[in-house]
């Protein structure tokens, strides 16, 4: 993708201003925020948390290309982010497999066992 | 209009879509493969950024292993909690009782939204982006073995503990009959 140090204006994204990639991040973010609060399965609830996730990571991509004050320091950022977001996928849904094991559904409106 | 531009709008309403049909399709299969491919336009969108790193590790961890681990979960778990179709539309199941809370769920996301735009709005945000050096990826690895070398093993030992946790999570419970 880039144009090697010859062409330093060869960008990919030229011409689209910064605050377009911030307008699809934030309406990324607030579907993936309607899915988790609007789903009562835990699996939809987990999917929105990863769009949620995702729509962080456009931000810091874009950010660290548009303002970079140290280099690609933010995409180092956004990698730490895809760790996590990973291992939340996995024991999250390690959880939900194993609340349908035992309780015959993962409805989150059921899971009121510790509930005062 | 430019090729670039093109090629953001494609993106942009490719992962919006997916998105919003993730948050809405009755049927939790229907969700999995819109999920993977809103995370197929964001890695659009990371290569028009010219995070190509970040792309392909989109693609390989999102689409391929995130991917894998929810559809296995989807599997795995009882098929009877898909949540039945109940009309069709945001109007009908916000009449149905089941979804008797939803207004208050769209309020949250509304007030979130405004507060993005309100923090989004400043003006002097830069039109163009900078051009990424010839060699990010080696940047990249530099900064995580470099400068971030305790974060990132602190990232792996989470890895770590979170396959061994989901692995006795999910268990079968008297395993050692056999």
């Amino acid at each position: 993708m880039s144009g090697g140090a010859a062409a330093p204006a060869a960008v990919a994204a030229a011409g689209v201003p910064l605050v377009d990639f911030l307008a699809v991040a934030a309406a990324l973010f607030c579907i993936g925020l309607f899915t988790a609060l609007r789903r009562s399965n835990a699996i939809m609830i987990l999917m929105g948390i990863e769009l949620m996730l995702n729509a962080v990571n456009v931000n810091l991509v874009a950010f660290s290309r548009y303002l970079p004050q140290n280099g690609d320091r933010g995409q180092a950022f956004a990698a730490f982010v895809l760790a996590v977001a990973a291992a939340e996928a996995a024991v999250g849904l390690a959880l939900a497999i194993i609340v349908s094991r035992r309780r015959g559904g993962i409805d989150v409106e059921g899971i009121d066992l510790m509930k005062g | 209009m430019n090729w670039p531009m093109v090629a953001f709008l494609f993106l942009a309403a490719m992962v919006l879509v997916s998105a919003w049909r993730v948050a809405t399709t009755p049927s939790i299969t229907h969700a999995t493969l819109f999920l993977a491919t809103t995370f197929a336009g964001v890695a659009g969108l990371f290569f028009l950024l010219q995070a190509d790193f970040l792309a392909a590790v989109q693609l390989l961890i999102y689409a391929g292993a995130v991917m894998a681990v929810v559809i296995f979960a989807v599997m795995l778990s009882d098929m009877r909690d898909i949540e039945p179709v109940r009309g069709r539309g945001l109007a009908a199941q916000v009449a149905s009782s089941q979804f008797g809370w939803l207004p208050l769920a769209g309020a949250t996301v509304l007030f979130v939204l405004f507060m993005l735009v309100y923090v989004h709005a400043a003006p002097g945000w830069p039109k163009t982006p900078v051009a990424a050096a010839p060699d990010s990826t080696s940047y990249i690895a530099g900064a995580l073995f470099g400068s971030y070398a305790l974060p990132f093993e602190v990232a792996s030992v989470l890895l770590l503990a979170a396959m061994i946790g989901a692995i006795i999570l999910t268990r079968q419970e008297g395993g050692r009959r056999s």
